[in-house]
């Protein structure tokens, strides 16, 4: 019996790398733009109905395997019980606010989106007043934007430059060369998405997408902060 | 521009109350007129004498709130595409006799259940080695 790898090993490996709430189990495949589309509706219809197997093979979802199907609420679902976690919801709001009001990005500028990241920090759509400052050094930076086609060259130094960067972190992968290789899929020399290098948070679509875009992905990480249970999260274990 | 005389004019004008409550949310004190609200809630507003590019704004319905909130017509309007609100405009009476069109604005569903998952349909290239342990 084969277990159903391909996205197990793959958010497994990814886990494995980030030491963080698991609020960060939620998947935000594709945010911005794909949810706007009807797509997500099939595709939750054909998982639940199971008229596509979802890995192939025999490694779908069987009843002897796992039992009944039965829902789960997401760490993000899950309310307020008892004292405790009340007060450390307060806590958690107040480390939030720190967090989402001061990202500074690590700048991965590989090609043309890193224009359009660049006009975010013009004065029209003014990255400054969301407290959003461009620093060189990924010791000082809590986002990482990769902004471009990532190289098989590039990969490497990308990796290192998330590594060096200090916890808590997050990545924005941004434009199609980014998130899945793109226009550049079938080449030889091409990392087919930056998520088979690093964890990602946030994707943003668009060929390259343009500056609102983006700025639309930094409010989606934003909302994504304000939720996280730092320290609630510790207490349930 | 944010002047103390600004600031306390506008308060006069709002409110304590809708002060507050602009406080949390766009963090400015603004007053203008509601153009209109759309289906999900979302109050728009207008004050032609602000700054260029700050004279409409949007209240969300929701608390935790989204620019995907805002429905497609309304976007064009805040986003200064179009000159006349949708609620005004005649030519978009009609959009909602457009078969083609979709019918309501779907919101981002980002961070919900209705979150877009990937999924593969072809067989795995690889197959993971099942460990088996001999029993002594």
């Amino acid at each position: 019996m084969r277990p159903s790898m391909l996205s197990t090993a793959r958010t497994g490996a990814s886990l494995a790398v980030r030491a963080r709430p698991s609020t960060s189990l939620v998947p935000f495949r594709a945010s911005a733009a794909a949810p706007l589309s009807t797509s997500s509706h099939r595709h939750a219809a054909h998982e639940s109905s199971s008229s596509v197997q979802p890995h192939g093979g025999s490694s779908g979802y069987s009843l002897a395997r796992f039992g009944p199907r039965k829902e789960v609420p997401l760490p993000s679902q899950e309310g307020t019980k008892g004292l405790v976690q009340y007060a450390l919801t307060t806590l958690d709001i107040v480390a939030n606010w720190a967090r989402q009001s001061s990202l500074w990005p690590m700048t991965f500028g590989l090609a043309c989106c890193a224009v359009e990241m660049m006009h975010l920090s013009t004065p029209r759509y003014d990255q400054d007043r969301l407290g959003i400052i461009f620093r060189a050094s990924p010791r000082q930076s809590d986002v990482m934007i990769v902004a471009g086609t990532l190289t098989n060259k590039m990969a490497p130094a990308l990796r290192q430059v998330y590594d060096q960067m200090p916890d808590p972190r997050w990545v924005v992968s941004m434009g199609s060369c980014a998130n899945g290789g793109g226009y550049y899929h079938y080449s030889y020399s091409v990392v087919r998405g930056c998520d088979r290098i690093v964890p990602v948070d946030v994707y943003v679509p668009g060929c390259p997408p343009t500056s609102e875009a983006l700025m639309y992905g930094i409010f989606q990480l934003q909302r994504k902060m304000r939720n996280t249970k730092i320290t609630r999260m510790w207490y349930r274990k | 521009m944010s002047t103390l005389t600004r600031t306390l004019g506008n308060l006069r004008k709002i409110g304590l109350k809708e002060y507050w409550h602009q406080l949390q949310y766009i963090g400015d004190t603004k007053a203008g007129v509601l153009v209109g609200v759309d289906k999900f809630g979302n109050k728009f507003y207008e004050n032609k004498d602000e700054l260029p590019l700050r004279t409409r704004w949007v209240d969300y319905a929701k608390h935790d709130f989204d620019a995907g909130h805002i429905e497609p017509l309304w976007h064009a309007w805040i986003s200064y595409a179009v000159d006349t609100p949708p609620n005004q405009d005649p030519l978009m009476a009609s959009a909602d006799a457009r078969p083609w069109a979709p019918k309501g604005h779907i919101p981002n569903r980002t961070f919900t259940r209705g979150a877009y998952k990937p999924y593969n349909t072809t067989k795995p290239k690889i197959e993971a080695w099942q460990p088996v342990a001999a029993p002594r």
